[in-house]
């Protein structure tokens, strides 16, 4: 039998010649080209034919690899963070624009993009809303890569069977409630319209909906304090929990938010609920028989919406930033996005030549979006966003729950975000 | 003779060491950066900022009362039912297997996001199987919203939990049941006692050192854990289902608040050593005796 000592001794050759192995493998594939490693996360990309092809083709025009790795839309935020804030990131990353790039770059986890976005011919492509979303104290940290906007997604066969023209959606606050009350009295689990109250981002991006349509806004231009406090945030807040308690024509809200409420629809339950152009491939898988469309949300004063939507971003780590730029802009560039559309017919382009361009994209749904698209509103971005967001969550929900009056929410509300907004 | 023994031992020293080393350094470095953070100051210097927002924060009794409740309800019914289940199980000759693997492991087994997800759905106000089944044998009159205010949410999560986490305590006390010499049963029914007075003079005192470190192991569980309130609730409605676990989890993912995670942890951990210490001290005592 070998002696305590010879045996560590074995041990200790077997790891070295191991890490060996491991060092060997990597020098060989950095000697290829550039490979860049990209993270997706979300259901919008899928790495069928169609991405392949993409990848394939930038593959052969630069002699770069590209490495794509896809994670589920539940973990993805989760994962990225970690990464980020442990410095071992990919090369290029999806971030959600407004809420995560912002935040990020105030951590020091992007590189920022200025002076690559400002050199690229195709700037004024992109529709200028976006480029807020993605700035940090006055520099660009992302590329707005896709896009949407938050509008009315409704059941048309539900408005024919109650006798409604399902061509004629309603277009102000009073037809709404109205016309959600009509379906709504069409039978027992019948529903007009779905307000979400979860305590979820979904909460919060239906409330700014609500109160940009009535003139409002979250926060003042600056930022710096809460400006719903208003008597057009009262209002809104007001009319949107009215949907659910006086008017009745919601499930219980608390427990369901827009995509439980797209589900429903797609079963004939819900008539009327926030969506967008993510909104079509699932509520048609959901059910193929659906018959719906997609409408201008109803307005207190004038027609408004939010937009969202993903940014590629890269982060500080990246020892390839230009060959990361490079990708990224291949990647929005207008040649890349009528391919994609024309196999994929989505997610919505952030560049307006691809709109106007893009056979795809003439129906009407589409139309309405690009109707609304140029005076959308978006998240203050922010770093204290998710915190703010939190407290438009609760203030909903602390009415919905008939613990305060809207005065009364909305006065403790506005009060906590100018706390977290002046960082105590 | 003596000698050889020493080389055994020598040898399970050496063949532990490198584990406790791991174990050691793991959670002396964790648990040193996780203590610096929450006291550093955005210039680096020393702070009691991060522990003070913690504290101050309008939330945080509602969350240390709804952990203290979780927590309570949570263990009374997993004890208790555990409890019940073992003796049952204890009694059951025929099928003993099939019937412990059937009512323990099942629940146990179940990965906590597909048992979150379920009980999520069995709660359903539109489609879910409780509302149906309790309508259907008249006790209801119409659908409830389970999840929809907070002390609902609250009761009902801790049923799910319960039905979670009863089958470690089941386990345990099954073991030591099967573990109670047959004798002193025998010598109690001689004496005259009946079935509650031989529960209680031979079943519990023979359960008790087991019944303290379940107790323990399962209070420290359940303060941790985490994956059922997020998937059913997520901490809603208002802050109805926030415990100290899903707040560091809010804290530290949602807003990137780490040193105030930091803060919130060490909070927490202080919180379980006490739990801890009171159980050892109480064991030791017990051992002692």
């Amino acid at each position: 039998m070998m002696s305590y000592r010879k045996r560590l001794l074995v041990v200790m050759l077997a790891l070295l010649v191991v890490s060996m192995a491991f060092a060997g493998g990597e020098q060989e594939t950095a000697d290829q080209g550039k490979t860049i490693t990209i993270w997706v996360g979300g259901q919008v990309a899928e790495l069928d034919d169609t991405w392949k092809y993409v990848e394939e083709k930038y593959e052969e025009q630069t002699g770069n690899t590209v490495e794509v790795q896809l994670f589920g839309f539940d973990v993805y935020y989760d994962k990225l963070l970690t990464a980020l804030a442990g410095g071992s990131g990919p090369d290029l990353a999806f971030a959600d624009l407004g809420g995560w790039v912002p935040t990020f770059a105030s951590k020091g986890w992007l590189m920022s993009m200025e002076d690559m976005i400002a050199d690229w011919e195709d700037e004024d492509q992109i529709w200028d809303n976006l480029w807020p979303t993605v700035k940090y104290e006055g520099e660009r940290y992302g590329l707005p890569w896709y896009t949407d906007a938050r509008l009315m997604l409704y059941n048309q066969k539900m408005f024919r069977e109650a006798g409604l023209d399902p061509n004629d959606p309603p277009e102000t606050w009073e037809e709404l409630a109205e016309v959600a009350s009509t379906i709504t009295e069409q039978g027992p689990r019948t529903y007009g319209y779905g307000v979400s109250g979860t305590k979820t981002e979904h909460t919060t991006l239906a409330y700014i909906v609500f109160l940009a349509s009535n003139g409002g806004q979250l926060l003042t231009d600056d930022y710096s304090e809460a400006a719903f406090d208003s008597e057009a945030g009262l209002e809104a807040l007001q009319f949107y929990t009215d949907l659910a308690l006086e008017h009745n024509v919601s499930p219980e809200p608390v427990s369901y938010h827009e995509d439980n409420y797209r589900n429903l629809m797609a079963q004939n339950r819900v008539a009327m609920a926030i969506g967008g152009p993510w909104s079509f491939p699932l509520i048609e898988t959901a059910n193929p028989d659906i018959e719906y469309s997609l409408a201008i949300h109803p307005y207190g004063e004038a027609p408004a919406s939010v937009l969202g939507g993903w940014a590629i971003v890269i982060p500080q780590t990246t020892e390839n930033p230009q060959a990361a730029w490079d990708f990224a802009s291949y990647l929005n560039s207008y040649e890349t996005w009528m391919y994609w559309l024309e196999e994929k017919g989505g997610p919505m382009p952030t560049r307006q030549d691809v709109a106007d361009d893009s056979p795809v994209l003439q129906d009407e749904k589409w139309q309405n979006i690009f109707k609304v698209f140029p005076n959308a509103t978006y998240r203050p971005p922010i770093p204290e966003y998710p915190q703010v967001s939190e407290q438009i969550q609760l203030m909903i929900q602390s009415v919905l729950l008939e613990e305060k009056t809207p005065e009364q929410a909305i006065e403790d509300a506005a009060a906590n975000v100018n706390k977290i907004l002046a960082g105590e | 003779m003596q000698l050889r023994l020493q080389r055994e031992e020598r040898i399970a020293y050496q063949m532990v060491l490198p584990y406790v080393v791991a174990i050691v350094f793991l959670v002396v470095i964790l648990l040193s950066s996780n203590i610096i953070s929450s006291f550093r100051a955005a210039d680096g210097g020393f702070t009691l900022k991060h522990y003070q927002s913690v504290l101050t924060d309008e939330a945080f009794p509602t969350i240390l009362k709804n952990t203290f409740n979780w927590t309570f309800f949570s263990v009374l019914g997993q004890i208790g039912f555990g409890l019940i289940i073992a003796l049952l199980l204890n009694n059951i000759t025929r099928g003993e297997t099939f019937f412990r693997s059937l009512i323990i492991i099942l629940p146990w087994g179940t990965l906590d996001i597909v048992a979150g997800v379920m009980w999520k759905w069995m709660y359903n106000d539109l489609y879910g199987v409780i509302n149906d089944i309790l309508l259907n044998i008249g006790l209801i009159n119409d659908y409830i919203p389970w999840l929809a205010t907070p002390d609902m949410a609250m009761v009902s999560v801790i049923i799910a939990n319960i039905w979670k986490g009863f089958v470690l305590a089941a386990m345990f006390f099954l073991a030591r049941l099967k573990g109670i010499p047959q004798y002193l049963y025998e010598v109690a029914e001689i004496d005259g006692a009946n079935m509650l007075q031989r529960f209680w003079s031979v079943t519990l005192p023979q359960l008790r050192t087991v019944f303290m470190s379940t107790l323990m192991l399962v209070i420290i569980w359940t303060i941790n854990y985490f994956p059922l309130i997020y998937i059913m609730t997520g901490g809603g409605p208002g802050n109805g289902t926030e415990t100290l676990v899903t707040y560091i989890y809010k804290l530290s993912f949602r807003f990137l608040e780490y040193e105030e995670a930091a803060a919130a942890s060490n909070i927490l951990f202080l919180i379980i050593m006490v739990i801890v210490a009171m159980f050892m001290y109480w064991i030791n005592r017990e051992e002692a005796e």
